[in-house]
């Protein structure tokens, strides 16, 4: 039950990152490879704000989510908005990422720093397995985030409207969706959020430099296993990828974990390459 | 000043790289010191590195990043054999780049399906797992504490010298450039180009799309292969750790610092990169900073990278000094004498009751045609009737759900790469013209699936490639000249106007002696004379013996070149019959003029 709970929980972490490229692929079709980067920011000013300011939880929060929601938005700024074509914005926003990985090196060194959670870290028994306060709210919060995230895109205009500029951007144009607006708006969120991710993820993984390039490449796979665009997916994948990790963890050996999670990125790719969400498209001259 | 530089741009263009290329092998007798030598020695073999992300990257436009740990297996590789006692660094240098292929092939494939950021994230994946496989096998490599075994590198019993290894480097990277210069040049790095635009296009012309990115992939591994080669023989330590994020983002940098699309850049990149991350001892700690910069700058300002800015320097100063023709001067000439088209073996293309739909929109609903060879044979109908996906059906874009298409009794099947290859050639309703390739460059591109040159005969440009080539010249001149282009060969063919891009369109499915010739509105957006040279075109490629499918809004065109016209109406046959007979037609009219009639009304 433990192995079990430590898959789940670090599988919401993989599963928030894929849920922060969804929210970027849904707005504005654009891949952003700066997203755990940005998550990894949200975690050090968490350890920032509690240990070397000593501020109150809420102020740990608002803080993270307006530092990292500032980032984001400087991004879609500087390696989004003047870049035209998606191929092109992988490697502005990969170099946006990379600079931001240069920041926190530069400012926190390359040691991992331990973040404090709020819920303590008094190890709790449920069902038999053991497990921290943090882990717990990390699994409830992926879920609950995916949940409304749907809700809110099915029942508000701005919701379908984000869902519109993602299915054809001009014709959403045309409809009178500002999309320039609303890509920003969708930066600007997301990046509050990734705040929020960070105060979360944080207390598990330790805020440390090298924390985004690992997120990034398995939050990945969680978005190929779910397919993109899907939520839901994403939020499975993230979960596939984390138990995946910790049973091999436990049984192979640390080394392999990485390489297990690799071939199930490729058997993803190769048997179903949209996911198992994901729609196929019909290609189109 | 100016016959200085028109004396400069006389020289061939070879000329550059190969001052710098002896400048590199003079360099020792100056006794430049340690410190610059290696750095000299680090810069080339990041320049290898980096030539290999501008094939992948710059030229089949696939964002891999995994050049790293393609550095890391040949670094290995040739670190590995060193210590069992195999030190002939020619050894090492070819097993180390088949083991870089390995690699890339191996990883290539899935990650490839999909394009772009499934590649680049498999790829980047690959880097993540150096340090674990090195641990893995941690008696052999030593794992994480470094590889420290090695022995002197030999070439053939002889030991080599430090300053004999700086000769080995500058070698190795001389003649690896001159390899990918003579492949970026060939037709398959124009195939490349025009993959990268547009993989509609690149199967239209017969290119097989998962293929071509592939090879590109695989052969952008080798030299990365022969970089760890390299490294391993000039330092005698590996470490997991020279092969991080660090590496493969710096050598991403480098690539579109210098411009991906360019052969040379790599190396202005790697000089860039490699002396800025080392010169001061301080700076490693914002490297990853400057990296990122370079990448956003690279990205949003620099399109091209310095290469691209180098190009449109030369062409200002060319223009300033009256070298380059000013184009439009003489476009008076060839209009409306084309020149004469060879006899083409046309086929029979029979389109038997075909069904289509899209969700619940039944594009064809039983549609059939009949096309022979040596006539023009003419698709009309209102908008939305089904002609285009009748034509991406026929051209394998679109999988028919029911119902035959046959050429020469043949049934036309599979993917559309494999029907461009039997011979089905067509243009488009937006002209697909790849940026950065000349006019004459589009129409040999065409002829990719012709003649074949494999990449050996095309690197070491053998008789076979110059036979070939040849023959593509001629046979793009001929062709030019027949759609009145010839005097345009040498501009880039992005930048002509619409009109001219469709004639281009025309001259390269053309060029391909294509059995049947299928034209997607070819006349929309041609003022009349062009109209006038089209239709002339038409007739000329019909009487040299193709099946010509002609898709068509413009009746009169219609009315003038056809000699069979099949009319569409909500996805299947209305009527067919020679113009005469379609011209009286009263349904026909009411249904293609939107004239009210009985049939509209319904």
């Amino acid at each position: 039950m433990t192995l079990i709970y430590a898959g789940l929980s670090l599988g919401a972490v993989y599963a928030l990152v894929a849920i922060g490229y969804n929210l970027i692929f849904i707005a504005s079709h654009s891949f952003n490879f700066a997203q755990a980067q940005l998550m990894m920011i949200g975690a050090f000013v968490t350890y920032m704000a509690y240990v070397k300011l000593g501020l109150s939880s809420a102020l740990v929060i608002m803080l993270a989510m307006a530092v990292v929601a500032i980032a984001a938005s400087i991004e879609e700024r500087i390696a989004i908005r003047p870049v035209a074509d998606h191929q092109t914005q992988l490697i502005t926003t990969l170099g946006f990422g990379t600079a931001l990985t240069g920041v926190a090196q530069l400012i926190w060194g390359t040691e991992p720093l331990p973040v404090p959670f709020a819920g303590g870290d008094r190890v709790l028994t449920i069902f038999g397995g053991r497990i921290f306060p943090v882990e717990v709210v990390l699994i409830a919060f992926a879920v609950v985030l995916v949940v409304a995230i749907h809700f809110y895109t099915r029942r508000f205009m701005s919701g379908l409207a984000v869902v519109a500029m993602s299915q054809d951007d001009e014709a959403a144009t045309l409809r009178g969706v500002g999309v320039r607006k609303l890509a920003f708006a969708a930066f600007a969120i997301t990046g509050a959020l990734s705040g929020l991710m960070g105060v979360l993820i944080g207390p598990k993984t330790y805020a440390v430099a090298t924390l985004g390039a690992a997120l990034a490449l398995k939050g990945f796979v969680a978005l190929a296993i779910g397919g993109f665009g899907s939520m839901y997916g994403g939020l499975i994948g993230g979960l596939v990828v984390g138990l995946v990790e910790q049973h091999v963890a436990r049984y192979l050996g640390s080394h392999f974990t990485n390489l297990s999670v690799f071939v199930v990125l490729l058997l993803v790719l190769m048997i179903r390459p949209t996911g198992l969400f994901g729609r196929p498209q019909e290609r189109m001259v | 000043m100016r016959s200085a530089w028109l004396a400069l741009r006389r020289l061939p263009t070879w000329s550059f790289p190969l001052a710098i290329g002896a400048l590199l092998l003079a360099v020792p007798l100056f006794e430049p010191g340690y410190d610059l030598t290696r750095q000299i020695e680090l810069t080339l073999i990041l320049a290898l590195v980096v030539s290999g992300l501008n094939i992948s990257l710059g030229y089949t436009g696939q964002l891999a990043i995994g050049q790293a740990a393609m550095y890391a297996a040949g670094a290995y590789t040739a670190g590995l054999l060193s210590a069992s006692g195999n030190t002939n660094i020619a050894l090492h240098i070819v097993a180390a780049g088949l083991a870089a292929l390995v690699v890339g092939i191996i990883t290539g494939i899935p990650g490839l399906r999909l394009g772009s950021w499934s590649l680049a994230m498999t790829s980047f994946f690959l880097v993540l797992l150096v340090p674990d496989v090195v641990d893995i096998f941690e008696d052999s490599t030593g794992g994480h504490l470094g590889l420290t075994s090695m022995q002197l590198p030999t070439f053939f019993g002889y030991v080599l010298e430090p300053n004999d290894l700086y000769f080995a480097i500058v070698w190795v990277t001389i003649a690896w450039f001159a390899i990918f210069r003579n492949v970026a040049v060939s037709r398959h790095g124009i195939a490349f180009q025009v993959l990268k635009q547009s993989p509609v296009l690149a199967s239209s012309l017969g290119m097989s799309v998962y293929r071509t990115k592939l090879v590109g992939y695989a052969i952008g591994a080798i030299p990365a292969g022969f970089a760890g080669a390299l490294l391993a023989d000039l330092d005698l330590f590996l470490s997991p750790e020279s092969f991080g994020f660090n590496l493969a983002t710096g050598a991403l940098a480098a690539s579109v610092l210098g411009g991906s699309v360019s052969v040379f850049g790599a190396i202005f990149g790697a000089g860039i990169i490699q002396f800025s991350n080392d010169q001061a001892t301080n700076f490693a700690e914002y490297a990853l900073i400057f990296f990122g910069a370079f990448l956003l700058i690279g990205g949003v300002l620099l399109r091209g990278g310095v290469a691209g800015f180098m190009r449109t320097v030369v062409a200002r100063l060319d223009r300033l000094a009256g070298l380059a023709s000013a184009s439009g001067a003489t476009t008076t000439q060839a209009e409306g004498q084309p020149a004469a088209v060879a006899r083409i073996q046309g086929g029979r293309l029979v389109v038997d009751n075909v069904h289509k739909s899209f969700g619940g929109n039944h594009a064809l609903r039983g549609a059939s045609l009949v096309a022979e060879p040596g006539q023009v044979t003419a698709l009309i109908g209102p908008n939305g009737s089904g002609k285009t996906t009748l034509l991406n059906l026929v051209c394998g874009f679109y999988r028919k759900d029911s119902g035959s298409v046959t050429l020469d009794g043949v049934p036309l099947l599979g993917a559309s790469d494999r029907i461009a290859r039997r011979g089905v050639a067509r243009t488009f309703q937006t002209p697909l013209i790849p940026p950065g390739v000349t006019v004459r460059d589009v129409v040999i591109s065409g002829r990719y699936t012709v003649d074949r040159v494999g990449f050996l005969s095309a690197i070491l440009r053998g008789p076979r490639f110059r036979r070939v080539r040849r023959n593509d010249l001629d046979r793009a001149e001929q062709v030019l000249r027949t759609v009145g282009l010839w005097h345009l060969a040498d501009t880039e063919a992005v930048a002509l106007p619409l009109g001219q891009r469709r004639m281009l369109e025309v001259a390269r499915a053309l060029v391909r002696e294509p059995k049947v010739l299928l034209l997607d509105e070819a006349a929309s957006g041609l003022d009349e004379a062009e109209v006038r040279t089209l239709a002339a075109i038409v007739r000329q490629v019909r009487d040299a013996g193709a099946t010509i499918i002609l898709v068509e809004h413009n009746f009169d065109l219609v009315l003038d070149v056809a000699d069979r016209i099949f009319v569409l109406a909500r996805g299947s046959l209305l009527a067919e019959g020679t113009p005469a007979e379609i011209e009286a037609n009263t349904t026909v009219r009411d249904e293609y003029f939107g004239v009210v009639g009985s049939e509209a009304r319904k």
